[in-house]
């Protein structure tokens, strides 16, 4: 079967299972099924519908089960976010609508991934000014500053800058992997490569410090250091980076437990939520309340209790970290596995992608793509479950949050461009070829 | 470069395989514990799918009553909010309370009381139909009773005292429990504590209203009788301290009906010496102080009347010397007691003396409306004998005609009653005045107490007393 024959056939699944789930809020909350809420999911998937022509006539030879992913995925979570909150479901469709825009502009604009390699400083230097704007303009919320205000809306630019250093990172590690894999010199035992390559890199420990304790983002910094090192690992194979890193991310974090307070709040309510039950603990404590009433079926969508008589979610931010905490109750342990399946299914076939590219650089920015992306998903899904200590970062498409959405629908474009190219190069397709050789 | 890659994938895949055997450990591992942990009031979502039973006033009227809202059954609160301390919350973010926690098996319908159909019904996986309950409330007593206390801070209980059912109990300052939840920060934060049930829950210095427990033990043990003579110089100097009077009057040449009237300290503290700590405090306790009123509400929705330091319950004569006994005997001095506690302790005098078991549940009616339960009147102590009790109404119906308490005297009708003025000792005074009627035909018993004021109990809680007992007075029935 051609790859755009089966996206569409799961295409058509993701659509009904989207068009059941949001039928089925609507008839919890209002006790009929009724055509708009038909309508409504069907306006959902016309935009994937749309989004898979486009692929089908830039990238047909991209993989076939992101599109399909993203488009389950997002479903669960708009019909999540209006069981939760209807007004924000609204705006999270426009961001939906926004997302899928700039899918379809990266896919025109860009095309072939190789050109933005070209671009790569330039990209690396946005990546780092929108980090160094969050910090200098950004507006604190619940104790992290992650936000800046723009024409009234809250950006999150650490979710776009996230993808600007994956970019940069693939680019500059694949150009320098073989001099940063020959040591020059030890330092305490440990090879170093001269300072001249490894200096860049420095930066990046020196940047998830900086994001640690002047966004007091845990999280996010998390996610910087783990993603660097990872690509580091990838495109020298050297474990010692890998070590390095964990040591020196280690140390950043044994620092920020004792100087940012907030951090340390963090931690203590993960050892013992149980302590701060009815303060700083509360909304940890009921989120693993609310999950173990789901059970292992669920309360079935729009069943569960996750509002309060007066409106208000029973785990505060429910809508945004906390959505996988929703999905659990009404769909239970069986729903809340399938979730983490299909994200393990998207990061699967980015690692795919990152193996089957053809050049360094692809693979590099597929694994790096995969890995921020698997890793932001562990770090929530494991914060809201108790797994590891709790930082507010979002659920890639489920989460409220427009920055959010839209980053992540940049991120499935990348991923498609890469495996359409690869797809290209490997295959015997001489026009598709011609065509890739056309951009350059 | 793809080794390194593959490896990278099989760490996200240990990472994702330890999201789900974690997720498995909460929801299936450990979900009943969560379930059942007292932090975890979600269990109350569960029952919130079937219908609650309905909390009925003794006229039949829905206090609370029970309305489907997007697939979950919610409290609805028809008459405003009457008795919302007694009736309780019902809510999933803050727990159950009062009467909602106490009757909650039966008004799930789970409960034992109602046959074995409900066990039949678990087993089977069915849900069991709830039970209303019909209280003992009377709507336009306690109605009266929260209005005449609108702006202070205090409580009113009125009851039966032939039978011992609670008419009205209301405390002041309220809150109101249909908008409990988004109200919970102001309500919790505000320093008057709309949410504590002064009621049940308060404990104040009882001052003189006590005298009737004094008067009661000494009538018991003859140590006196309503004509004793005695003479008051304004002091009563006892054990390096002395007794004086409220206001430093000075009473001279009286009887001891005459004293219970006034309200004279001096000659309550040297009664209190004749009759003996060991007998003032077993009268006390005769009346139930020292004792939880068995009130079924739960364990601490009920407070322990008696003699308190720090917080803590003293032994009956613990630390107690001939001035404290003294002192003791008109109230003071580590004294503390409830609004229901002075409330049965009128009720024993309009009731020969007997102190009925106070309740609240008049009668539970099946699903199907069929009566599964009546309450039965039964008496708890025996406070004083009849005699004693049919001497002390006459002496009480004084302070109501010619003494301290001629606020709460109603026309047509005789009163008995005290009147109380507790100092607290922080230059505030809590008001109280107990007492019965018709004097001579007891058929409402209450007790006031309003906290904080500059005011005597005369002033203060007499009227409110009145207003209670007019209300009371002019049900059809009571219960």
């Amino acid at each position: 079967m051609k790859p755009r024959t089966v996206e569409l056939l799961f295409l058509v699944l993701a659509g009904a299972a989207a068009t059941m789930a949001y039928v089925s809020v609507y008839a919890g909350r209002y006790g009929e099924v009724s055509r708009a809420s038909i309508v409504y999911a069907l306006f959902f998937v016309g935009v994937f519908v749309v989004l898979h022509f486009v692929v089908r006539w830039l990238l047909p030879l991209a993989d076939p089960y992101l599109l399909p992913v993203t488009a389950l995925l997002c479903a669960l979570g708009l019909t999540a976010i209006y069981r939760l909150e209807p007004r924000l479901a609204q705006l999270q469709g426009r961001w939906l609508l926004v997302g899928a825009a700039l899918f379809i502009l990266t896919v025109v604009v860009v095309r072939d991934p190789l050109r933005l390699d070209r671009y790569r400083y330039v990209i690396g230097a946005v990546g780092l000014g929108l980090l160094v704007l969050t910090i200098v303009a950004g507006t604190e919320v619940r104790g992290a500053r992650l936000w800046i205000r723009l024409f009234g809306m809250s950006i999150q630019p650490s979710e776009f800058a996230k993808l600007a250093i994956v970019v940069f990172l693939a680019g500059y590690l694949d150009d320098k992997k073989v001099m940063l894999s020959v040591p020059t010199r030890r330092l305490l035992g440990v090879p170093v490569p001269a300072t001249k390559y490894f200096g860049p890199l420095l930066i990046m420990w020196v940047l998830s410090l900086v994001m640690l304790v002047f966004m007091k983002d845990f999280g996010m910094s998390l996610l910087f250091m783990a993603v660097f090192v990872a690509l580091l690992y990838m495109a020298t194979t050297r474990i010692v980076y890998v070590v390095l890193g964990a040591g020196l991310f280690a140390a950043a974090a044994a620092f920020a437990l004792s100087v940012v307070p907030h951090v340390r709040d963090r931690f203590d309510i993960w050892i013992d939520p149980w302590r701060y039950a009815e303060t700083t603990g509360y909304q940890l404590l009921q989120s693993l309340f609310t999950m173990a009433d789901g059970g292992v079926v669920g309360a079935g969508f729009g069943r569960g209790y996750l509002l309060y008589a007066a409106g208000d979610p029973v785990v505060p931010d429910m809508a945004t970290d906390f959505i996988f905490t929703a999905l659990a109750n009404e769909m239970g342990l069986l729903g809340a596995v399938a979730v983490i399946l299909c994200y393990l299914l998207f990061v699967w076939r980015g690692f795919r992608i990152a193996v089957w590219a053809p050049d360094g650089f692809s693979k590099l920015l597929a694994g790096g793509l995969a890995t921020a992306f698997g890793l932001q998903t562990f770090i929530i899904i494991g914060g809201v479950t108790r797994l590891i200590p709790l930082t507010g970062v979002t659920l890639p498409f489920m989460s409220y949050g427009g920055s959010s959405i839209v980053a992540n629908f940049i991120l499935v474009a990348l991923l498609l461009m890469v495996s359409h190219r690869t797809a290209v190069v490997h295959s015997g397709d001489e026009v598709q070829r011609r065509r890739l050789a056309e951009l350059r | 470069m793809n080794r390194a890659v593959a490896r990278i994938f099989v760490i996200a895949a240990v990472l994702f395989a330890a999201l789900i055997v974690n997720l498995t450990y909460w929801m299936v591992v450990r979900a009943e514990d969560l379930r059942t942990a007292p932090e975890n009031h979600r269990r109350i979502a569960q029952e919130m799918k079937h219908p609650r039973g309905d909390l009925l006033a003794y006229d039949g009227s829905v206090l609370a009553g029970s309305v489907r809202r997007s697939g979950y059954y919610r409290r609805r609160y028809p008459q405003g909010s009457l008795a919302p301390h007694l009736l309780g919350y019902d809510s999933v973010r803050y727990g159950r309370t009062g009467l909602e926690a106490e009757l909650n098996e039966l008004l799930t319908g789970e409960s034992l009381e109602l046959g074995t159909q409900g066990w039949v019904d678990r087993i089977l996986g069915r849900r069991p139909d709830g039970a209303d309950v019909r209280l003992t409330l009377v709507p336009a007593v306690q109605r009266a009773a929260q209005q005449a206390l609108k702006g202070q801070q205090g409580a009113v209980v009125a009851l039966d005292p032939g039978t011992g059912a609670v008419i009205a109990a209301a405390s002041a300052p309220s809150f109101d429990l249909e908008r409990l939840e988004s109200r919970w920060d102001r309500y919790s934060g505000d320093p008057s504590a709309p949410l504590f049930d002064r009621a049940l829950q308060g404990l104040f210095v009882p001052g003189s209203a006590f005298k009737v427990v004094t008067a009661a033990a000494a009538l018991d043990a003859g140590a006196v009788d309503p004509e004793s003579r005695f003479t008051d110089t304004g002091t009563y100097v006892v054990y390096g301290g002395k007794v004086t009077n409220y206001g430093g009057a000075v009473y001279g040449l009286h009887d001891f009906t005459t004293a219970l009237t006034l309200s004279i300290n001096t000659t309550f503290g040297k009664v209190g010496n004749d009759v003996g700590r060991k007998q003032l405090t077993a009268g006390a306790e005769a009346f139930g102080f020292w004792q939880r009123p068995p009130l079924a509400l739960p364990e601490k929705a009920v407070a322990v009347s008696g003699r308190y330091r720090d917080g803590a319950l003293l032994e009956p004569t613990e630390d107690m010397d001939p001035l404290g006994t003294a002192w003791f005997a008109c109230g003071q001095e580590n004294a503390l007691a409830s609004p229901l506690q002075m409330a049965l302790v009128a009720g024993a005098v309009a009731n020969g003396g007997r102190v009925m078991v106070p309740y609240l549940v008049y009668e539970v009616l099946a699903a199907d409306g069929t009566t599964v339960s009546t309450a039965e009147p039964e008496m708890w102590l025996e406070a004083m004998t009849p005699q004693t009790a049919a001497t002390l109404n006459t002496m009480m119906q004084r302070v109501v005609t010619a003494g301290t308490g001629t606020g709460a005297a109603l026309e047509g009708i005789p009163v008995a009653g005290k009147t109380g003025t507790g100092e607290k000792g922080d230059g505030t005074n809590v008001a109280w005045f107990i007492g019965f009627a018709p004097a001579d035909d007891p058929q409402v018993a209450v007790a006031v107490a309003i906290d904080g004021v500059s005011a005597t109990g005369g002033e203060v809680a007499a009227p409110i007393a009145a207003a209670v007992l007019r209300a009371a007075l002019e049900q059809v029935s009571l219960p």
